[in-house]
């Protein structure tokens, strides 16, 4: 045993979690609202609300892990499309493929509701954009050819939860990271803390009674998925307990850790459960209640990846 | 075919850093922050009179299935035909995803700062972008029909280098007894580094 060393990387920290937050939440919250907008109901605000803050936190995303980059220059070879004849066996450049259209499809789908909305025909540079006849032109495109738009966003926002767990898989000397578990996870949390975040939208800024059937679905969907999200760490538990040493020593520090235990488990994933569960249930009387629960999730999203990623351990037969 | 393997004996590496401060001399790496390609750790095993010390080098294994390669997005780091593993710095965006898949902790960085510094260090750096970093085999050294660097200068001859592909070459008959074994072969990753173990010092 001696002759093994054992250690955790200080390579990708808390950036990568950020970048892994952000990619999944903005990609899962853009994708959640282009399918309600199609299969549930159109529904301007929502679209227009989900897809533009959903482009923002791309935004942060990709700009967290820009900036963290050795060489600027040299991300042109990463967002070549092309990348993939290069490079097929790369998550990272399936990932920035994954975003970059995510954002390009996502822009598209709300252009039509965007030249609906006074706001945006009110602010002098946006108008101005708003009205060019290819914008014009696309715009009708995209109403025409509207399910398309959403599926080819919907597809990549789908990619991209799943890129964010396929990335950090692809490492195999850590046992934590290693394993067919993390993409589920990854992605299960994606679309959780989508929904927490929707649900902080239509509770704060899209306030319209005629919604509460959206807030219900969005709940309950949120409540599946948290309990779901509870399965997979209670296997994560159990796989990390026995088979490999650097697994064993990533559930010591996981499982002994109080942030991990009270600050992801108790009040990211256990406590907003409780709250949505009442509220599916028996229903709030305010509005404090739910917004509360999504704050929590979207916390517990962030802590989820920050530990995930100190918690790798490698071992080193030096 | 050629495939080009190194075979490290750790009965007889006693530790001097000679192959540290070679391929430091001759890759110009940044070792005044303690970035190297290649690496001698130490290790004191066992208690009391029994208490021994153990060198342990290590370095890029050049992999026949390389995770480094796999990950990185670019196509900076890539394969040659024999086997070495390269990067092309001009290439590299540094990502330090090549340092996350690596289970050998063979990859460093080399930013703007190590570059302006290098310039000072070693009066004139072969070296203009920013990138990850490792160990090359020496494959210009190679091409010149020379070995690396750590391998020419090794004191106890520790380190040998060779074709897997010739069989009368040392290391491949080495290899082929079962003598020099592979770091964790079970990652999947097949090695072309070997390790004879240290028989007397072992844990």
């Amino acid at each position: 045993m001696n002759t093994m060393t054992y250690t955790t990387q200080h390579i990708w920290t808390w950036w990568i979690a950020l970048y892994l937050f952000f990619g999944g939440l903005g990609a899962a919250t853009l994708t959640i609202t282009f399918l309600t907008d199609m299969y549930c109901r159109p529904h301007r605000k929502l679209v227009l609300w989900g897809a533009l803050s959903g482009v923002v936190l791309l935004g942060i995303s990709s700009a967290v892990l820009f900036g963290h980059l050795l060489h600027h220059a040299a991300v042109i070879y990463v967002l070549n499309p092309l990348v993939f004849i290069l490079k097929p066996d790369s998550w990272i450049a399936w990932g920035t493929q994954f975003i970059l259209w995510m954002m390009v499809w996502g822009m598209l789908y709300a252009l039509p509701y965007m030249r609906e909305t006074p706001l945006f025909m009110r602010i002098p540079v946006v108008r101005g954009i708003l009205q060019w006849p290819l914008v014009n032109w696309l715009s009708a495109c995209c109403m025409k050819r509207r399910r398309i738009v959403g599926w080819l966003a919907s597809i990549n926002g789908i990619g991209t939860a799943v890129y964010t767990g396929l990335l950090i898989q692809s490492f195999p000397a850590v046992a934590l990271w290693h394993n067919p578990g993390v993409p589920l996870l990854f992605t299960v949390s994606a679309f959780s803390t989508a929904f927490a975040y929707l649900l902080l939208l239509l509770n704060i800024f899209i306030t319209d009674e005629n919604d509460q059937d959206i807030r219900h679905r969005y709940e309950r969907m949120d409540l599946i998925l948290i309990a779901t999200e509870l399965v997979i760490l209670f296997s994560f538990f159990n796989y990390t307990l026995s088979g490999s040493e650097s697994g064993y020593r990533s559930a010591q520090l996981l499982w002994g850790d109080w942030g991990w235990l009270i600050g992801f488990i108790g009040f990211g994933l256990l406590v907003p459960f409780m709250i949505e569960l009442k509220g599916v249930t028996r229903g709030w009387r305010g509005r404090f209640p739910t917004v509360a629960a999504a704050v929590l999730v979207l916390m517990g999203g962030y802590l989820l990846r920050h530990y995930f990623m100190y918690a790798g351990v490698y071992a080193y037969p030096w | 075919m050629t495939r080009y393997a190194m075979v490290i004996d750790l009965n007889t590496c006693v530790g001097c850093n000679a192959c540290m401060a070679a391929c430091a001399m001759e890759n110009q790496t940044p070792v005044w922050k303690g970035a190297w390609r290649t690496y001698v750790h130490e290790k004191e095993i066992g208690v009391a009179e029994q208490v021994r010390r153990r060198f342990f080098p290590r370095l890029c294994n050049h992999c026949d299935n390389p995770p480094c390669l796999t990950v990185c997005p670019t196509g900076a780091t890539y394969q040659r035909a024999d086997g070495i593993v390269l990067i092309d710095p001009d290439r590299c965006m540094g990502c330090r995803a090549c340092a996350m898949a690596c289970p050998y902790d063979a990859r460093y960085e080399v930013t703007y700062n190590d570059i302006r510094v290098g310039k000072e260090f070693y009066g004139e750096l072969q070296r203009t972008s920013p990138s990850m970093d490792k160990c090359s085999f020496c494959a210009h050294r190679v091409d010149k029909g020379q070995k690396p660097a750590c391998v020419e200068t090794c004191v106890g001859s520790a380190r040998q280098f060779g074709d897997l592909d010739n069989p009368s070459d040392p290391v491949a008959q080495l290899v082929a007894s079962g003598v020099a074994q592979p770091l964790m072969p079970h990652l999947g990753t097949r090695p072309n580094v070997y390790y004879i173990d240290d028989m007397k010092r072992k844990g």
